[in-house]
């Protein structure tokens, strides 16, 4: 079932990213919605669960832009694995901790991206600091919009959603 | 095996991440290369597979918008189509003067000893992904290897030059614009015929690189395809020239404006353009 929605919310996260690229070119610079999904099943606290969903909706955001291949796998699960290891061992709930984990891997996701190009193309970032602050800005405040959605339709703790008792 | 995993995670983890950075460096390697096939077949089998999601969406957006353009054209169609009439009569009379002209030139260049080029098998593609923000440039298409695209064909469209197919998937293919800073074009400029390489800024605009620092270059001066790659024909616009200055080197800092508006592409044509064999390739200088 928690496999079931992690796919549906790849899917969702490939849809919004096929309709911006299609009607808002290059919205992508300035949001994505690969965090909020990584995040979100990273806070279950699994950790094989956590650097799996990073892998995959890495891959996918990568096949699908210009980026180098396992570019955004690598820090997406970078990030997924922090936040597992995290919350294995604080069991942070809510839509606050939900927010602040969000800004987190926001900015730590860009940062080893920012990293990986300068050390594997030695290639400058240009506007870097203005992308992170905007994408960060909108990144959470709509992770937290989806995050209290889904309170209302799950009407319990959303995150309960991507736990189980041991392993995936 | 799932057992083991579980017991140790944060091997897992390291080795998960191990991968990634070796499929990642692979790739970094194949991109900065301008010719040649990219090892590209698990990017290929991802998008392969998630492929139906921007087709899909791509199918309704149009849908959608071609819903709105039809009222909104049917509204403007009577008013046009008097318009329109008026052209017809005017282009009419232009394109005999133009059936004449083109009768002049096959003369001229029978006379010169030029022969005509071969027409290159073109293949019309809709964009569906476009990313022209950030460290890399790229767009996808909705047309793939089923119609004939490969990787290396050049993308164009009126204006220009768009960029080259660097991966294709049965129904898709996916574009490195000019203006990536790994593209690279070799090009010339059109009133000197000085030769040079063009690449992305990294933002919206090109440079040319390799210009001795003795030509002439002016402020204007359009730039074309060299066709000294072997990916790009020769003749098709890149942009033109908007600010020079003494390079460092022996070479001229040229900065150019490409020709195509990258933030509102839609539709474009694929050249399927001749390869060059494999064994060719090898022996290049």
């Amino acid at each position: 079932m928690r496999w079931l929605g992690f796919l549906g919310g790849l899917l969702i996260a490939l849809t919004l990213h096929s309709l911006l690229d299609k009607f808002f070119p290059n919205a992508l610079a300035f949001f994505n919605p690969y965090v909020i999904l990584v995040v979100y099943y990273s806070m279950g606290g699994n950790l094989v669960g956590a650097i799996t969903a990073g892998v995959l909706a890495g891959l996918v955001q990568d096949a699908f832009s210009g980026a180098l291949f396992g570019l955004h796998a690598f820090s997406l699960t970078f990030c997924a694995y922090l936040v597992a290891y995290v919350n294995s061992r604080l069991v942070l709930r809510g839509p606050i901790a939900f927010g602040v984990s969000l800004v987190g891997s926001v900015i730590l996701n860009e940062m080893v991206i920012f990293l990986l190009i300068n050390l594997l193309q030695q290639q400058r970032i240009d506007l870097f600091e203005q992308e992170l602050f905007y994408k960060t800005l909108l990144t959470s405040l709509f992770g937290i919009i989806v995050y209290q959605l889904l309170t209302l339709f799950l009407r319990a703790e959303p995150i309960e959603a991507t736990r189980r008792p041991a392993g995936w | 095996m799932q057992v083991a995993v579980e017991r140790r995670p944060t091997l897992f983890f390291l080795l998960v991440m191990a991968a990634l950075f070796i499929v990642m460096s692979l790739s970094a390697r194949t991109r900065v290369g301008v010719v040649g096939e990219t090892r590209t077949l698990f990017e290929r089998a991802v998008m392969t597979v998630f492929s139906f999601v921007p087709k899909t969406v791509n199918a309704a957006g149009q849908s959608t918008i071609d819903i709105y353009h039809g009222y909104i054209d049917m509204r403007r169609s009577v008013a046009e189509n008097l318009e329109l009439k008026r052209k017809v009569a005017e282009l009419t009379q232009k394109s005999l003067q133009l059936q004449k002209s083109h009768g002049d030139l096959s003369r001229m260049r029978a006379i010169l000893g030029y022969t005509e080029q071969f027409a290159i098998p073109t293949v019309m593609a809709h964009v569906v992904m476009l990313e022209t923000e950030g460290p890399f440039k790229s767009l996808i298409l909705d047309r793939g290897s089923d119609t004939g695209i490969s990787v290396n064909d050049t993308v164009v469209n009126a204006n220009g030059l768009i960029g080259r197919v660097i991966l294709t998937t049965k129904d898709l293919a996916k574009v490195q614009l000019v203006i990536d800073p790994n593209a690279a074009v070799g090009s010339l400029l059109d009133r000197t015929r000085r030769q040079g390489v063009v690449h992305g800024d990294g933002q919206q605009g090109l440079r040319m690189e390799y210009v001795a620092s003795l030509s002439d270059v002016a402020i204007g001066d359009l730039i074309l395809t060299a066709g000294i790659d072997g990916i790009h024909p020769k003749g098709i616009p890149v942009g033109r020239v908007t600010k020079v200055e003494e390079g460092k080197d022996l070479f001229k800092a040229i900065w150019v404006a490409p020709n195509v508006q990258f933030n509102s592409l839609e539709e474009v044509i694929v050249l399927r353009t001749r390869k060059i064999p494999p064994e060719v390739v090898r022996y290049a200088p």
